[in-house]
């Protein structure tokens, strides 16, 4: 028989015979391992998942012109400053952004007014499919624009009468659009005070082609990338600031970074206390083999022979461990997620070896005290039993 | 003349205070059977120890086969005890996990390579082929003490020490490990040093000596 099966059969041969302790080192490694690939699928299914929160809140950057300030005064008098409207560069602004190379998602905005019959009416300029995805909140009666139809804020076609399926006239400076009104917008919040327009279509109307009067962004990655994207795109945007407005998205990320450093001593807790379990039961289990290893001593086994038969116990103790760990792991993990977040975990594959990695580290740290203990062992005495 | 495989001179072992072996000069040639006896306590296992490589001596000389067992390593004092030596225990220490053919293999394992159908021949050889897949609680204490001896022999030994090997046996029991090593001993030409508190096991060697205190007292030759 070849040694390394020789060597194989003797280990499973002595588990085998310790089942009791054999079982409870497994179960013990599988409770460290599975609770470390819990806290791992849930902390990296979290950030995903409070990635996809945090977009709910909407954007977290604005980009906005620089206000040009005038002076107003002659000679030693000065009467103060006023700002006077200022518009962005569309092609430039959507150049900057492409240039910074962050991944985030942005909306293009124009705001102006349009006059219907004797009234002066706020209108926005967007890209409805953007809006839809980037503003989820936004609940539409009716259903959402297509080509060239409008949405009303529900507080203006109240104010108007205005109606769904209403078709409307707006006077622009550079002509005249005629919009049917799609549905209405009820967020409340500022847009229903608002109409809405195809970018296009109000750039057209009022004259600024190619002219914005706002960005909204949205950076869906960590704070220290919100900070990195604003260092970033300012240089490149000439005549314009860039600024932060979701607070709530900052905060949503500080906390799951405190939740994460929580989860992470968790784990740290379990396997330094389980690593203590794996210690004193290998030390019963050696001590109580002390025998064994006088007899294998006395035979004139070599201590790196004795040494390959215990650390194959322990490789073999921790492969299995790893691997029910993994698969215990991914049991509490689903539970986790559907009880906090009702979200299904992601299957992460590369966690097994990480699982066993833990179950290997313990079952060897483990061992590693008895097993100097091994290279001591005075055969004589150990074979009186002392 | 007879050439001498073990040499001692002087050979001592304190354990502290304690002087379990005084200083004791020993000569056994090749092939003899060497049977020692004496009170508990008397340093017959210590001295056994000391020869058998799994114990080092406080002070003297000693030499196994042309080895001086006082220089070697931890690893080559290994080396010498798979190599050279077979030992056969009062209380078997079998390992009690494996089968009897598997406790003989276990032995190949440390001298060299485990072989399953050399490990059969040598229990058959001990009249236990029948027995070759029975674990060592399934076994009776001589059937024990045969599988322990067909272990003692597997690697060829040049030396078989027995640690009171009948000591836990009955008389009938008895009587048969000590034809099994005498036939066993014809074939192989091992010497043999062997400590017994039973003078008709003792009668079976060429000469027998007896401690007491740690100090060789007689020392008797067969059929003085």
């Amino acid at each position: 028989m070849q040694r390394n099966r020789w060597q194989f059969h003797l280990v499973i041969r002595a588990l085998a015979y310790r089942r009791g302790r054999t079982f409870l080192l497994i179960a013990v490694l599988s409770m460290a391992a599975s609770l470390a690939t819990a806290l791992g699928i849930v902390s990296l299914t979290m950030e995903k998942r409070v990635a996809e929160e945090i977009r709910k809140y909407g954007a977290n950057l604005i980009i906005m012109p620089e206000k040009a300030r005038i002076s107003i005064g002659s000679g030693g008098l000065n009467f103060g400053e006023f700002s006077e409207a200022t518009y962005l560069n569309q092609v430039k602004t959507e150049d900057a952004i492409i240039r910074s190379g962050i991944q985030l998602e942005h909306s293009l905005h124009l705001s102006g007014t349009l006059r219907r019959g004797a009234a002066d009416i706020l209108v926005e300029g967007v890209n409805f499919e953007v809006i839809r995805r980037l503003f989820p909140w936004w609940h539409i009666q009716g259903s959402w624009p297509n080509g060239a139809e409008a949405v009303i804020g529900s507080r203006l076609a109240a104010r108007l009468g205005i109606k769904v399926g209403e078709e409307l006239e707006l006077l622009g400076v550079a002509g005249v659009v005629r919009p049917r009104v799609a549905g209405i917008v009820n967020t409340g919040g500022e847009e229903d005070d608002l109409l809405y327009l195809a970018l296009p279509e109000l750039q057209q109307v009022s004259g600024r082609s190619g002219q914005l009067t706002l960005v909204r962004l949205l950076v869906t990655a960590g704070g220290e990338r919100l900070k990195t994207a604003m260092d970033r795109l300012g240089p490149l945007l000439s005549g314009a600031v860039v600024k932060e407005v979701r607070q709530v998205a900052r905060t949503s990320e500080g906390l799951l970074a405190k939740v994460k450093l929580l989860m992470m001593l968790a784990t740290v807790v379990v396997l330094i206390s389980a690593g203590s379990s794996v210690a004193g039961t290998m030390s019963a289990s050696i001590l109580e083999r002390g025998k064994e290893i006088g007899l294998m001593k006395a035979m004139g086994g070599g201590r790196l022979n004795i040494l390959l038969l215990f650390c194959g116990e322990a490789l073999l103790l921790g492969v299995t461990g790893g691997i029910t760990g993994y698969l215990i792991g991914n049991v509490i993990a689903l539970f986790i997620m559907q009880t906090v977040f009702a979200a299904p975990p992601g299957f992460i594959s590369w966690l097994v070896w990480a699982s066993m990695g833990v179950s290997l580290f313990l079952a060897l740290a483990g061992s590693a005290g008895p097993l100097v203990s091994v290279f001591r062992l005075d055969p004589v005495r150990s074979l009186r039993g002392e | 003349m007879m050439d001498v495989l073990i040499e001692t001179r002087g050979l001592t072992r304190n354990y502290g205070e304690i002087c379990a072996l005084k200083p004791l000069d020993l000569r056994v040639n090749n092939g003899e059977w060497l049977s020692i006896m004496g009170h508990s306590g008397s340093g017959k296992s210590t001295l056994l120890n000391l020869l058998g490589g799994l114990d080092r001596p406080s002070d003297g000389f000693i030499r196994v086969g042309g080895e001086d067992l006082r220089v070697l390593s931890e690893d080559g004092m290994a080396r010498y005890r798979r190599e050279f030596v077979g030992i056969i225990f009062q209380q078997h220490h079998l390992i009690p996990y494996l089968t009897a053919v598997e406790n003989i293999m276990m032995a190949q394992y440390f001298h060299s390579v485990p072989d399953e159908a050399e490990a059969r021949t040598a229990l058959e050889r001990v009249g236990l082929g029948h027995r070759l897949k029975n674990r060592p609680g399934e076994l009776s204490g001589g059937e024990q003490q045969r599988v322990c001896i067909a272990r003692a022999i597997i690697n060829s030994p040049r030396l078989l020490l027995g640690d009171e090997p009948t000591g836990n046996l009955d008389h009938g029991s008895t009587r048969v490990v000590m034809e099994l090593l005498s036939e066993l001993r014809a074939e192989e030409q091992f010497t043999i040093i062997m400590v017994t508190h039973n003078h008709e096991v003792a009668a079976w060697g060429d000469r027998t000596i007896y401690l007491d205190d740690g100090v060789m007292v007689r020392e008797e030759l067969k059929g003085d």
